[in-house]
């Protein structure tokens, strides 16, 4: 019975679910198929980021796997990642982690 | 103030093709495309465990997805093989990109899964580096990815990659 009590006090907490109210960060991570001025098309499309900027997030796609593209309200990320999705481009939308 | 939209600036561009080179490479097109009927080209990540929502999400865009890959299709119609053009404008320019996108991919995933990733970005691959089983679907392959260039290329001139 004790040992049971023990048990239960010791096993970790469930993680919060991400409220409506988080911070979410739009995330493209790298893939092998689209070419590099494929994906600055579409950045530049679903964020309207000027050349340079899509340029830069690409660079950082390939060369470190992922890249933040954009942080805000819950709904905006999902519409961005929806956006990115339909580009075929992997997008994922994370809810941004506590400091 | 936005920046301008490079996909509503595309003029019509007429591609001439080789039939005879093209038409062995739209078999292996419409083998993806059939694989693409219900399935995503890359697997769609969901922000929330809500199976009503992810199922909504994915059938959104599995319908983008086809109407894409239709329209891809549609270019090697009766008329592509009267005389070989195809024509890319500010109406098919977004989805043709989408297309090509959606159908290298799933070519990728059936067929070239064990070709170095050097290789599949090489626009120079001599024929013979290429094992003769895969041959076909490396040229559909790299023809989807030439299509999807000229694209871009005519969309905005300043995005060409060296």
């Amino acid at each position: 019975m004790a040992e049971t009590k023990i048990k239960k006090t010791q096993r970790a907490a469930p993680a919060p679910k991400p409220r409506l109210t988080d911070v979410w960060r739009v995330v493209v991570l790298n893939d092998p198929v689209n070419r590099m001025s494929y994906v600055v098309m579409v950045l530049r499309r679903v964020f309207g980021f000027a050349e340079e900027r899509a340029r830069k997030h690409m660079l950082e796609i390939h060369e470190k796997g992922r890249s933040v593209l954009w942080a805000g309200t819950r709904e905006q990320a999902e519409a961005y990642v929806f956006a990115l999705q339909q580009w075929h481009l992997t997008a994922v939308a994370q809810p941004d982690e506590p400091a | 103030m936005s920046p301008p939209d490079p996909g509503r600036r595309m003029k019509r561009v007429e591609i001439k093709l080789n039939i005879s080179a093209v038409a062995p490479l739209l078999d292996i097109i419409k083998q993806a495309a059939d694989d693409l009927r219900q399935n995503l080209a890359i697997r769609a990540t969901f922000p929330e465990e809500d199976s009503e929502f992810n199922e909504t999400w994915t059938a959104e865009l599995l319908a983008g997805q086809n109407s894409d890959v239709r329209e891809l299709l549609g270019l090697f119609g009766r008329e592509f093989f009267a005389d070989g053009t195809i024509a890319i404008d500010s109406n098919n320019s977004d989805s043709l990109l989408r297309g090509c996108s959606a159908l290298r991919i799933q070519i990728l995933t059936r067929w070239l899964q064990g070709i170095p990733a050097d290789l599949l970005e090489d626009e120079d691959v001599p024929p013979e580096a290429i094992a003769d089983e895969v041959r076909v679907p490396f040229a559909s392959y790299t023809f989807l990815d030439q299509v999807q260039k000229i694209i871009l290329e005519h969309l905005d001139p300043t995005a060409a990659e060296a």
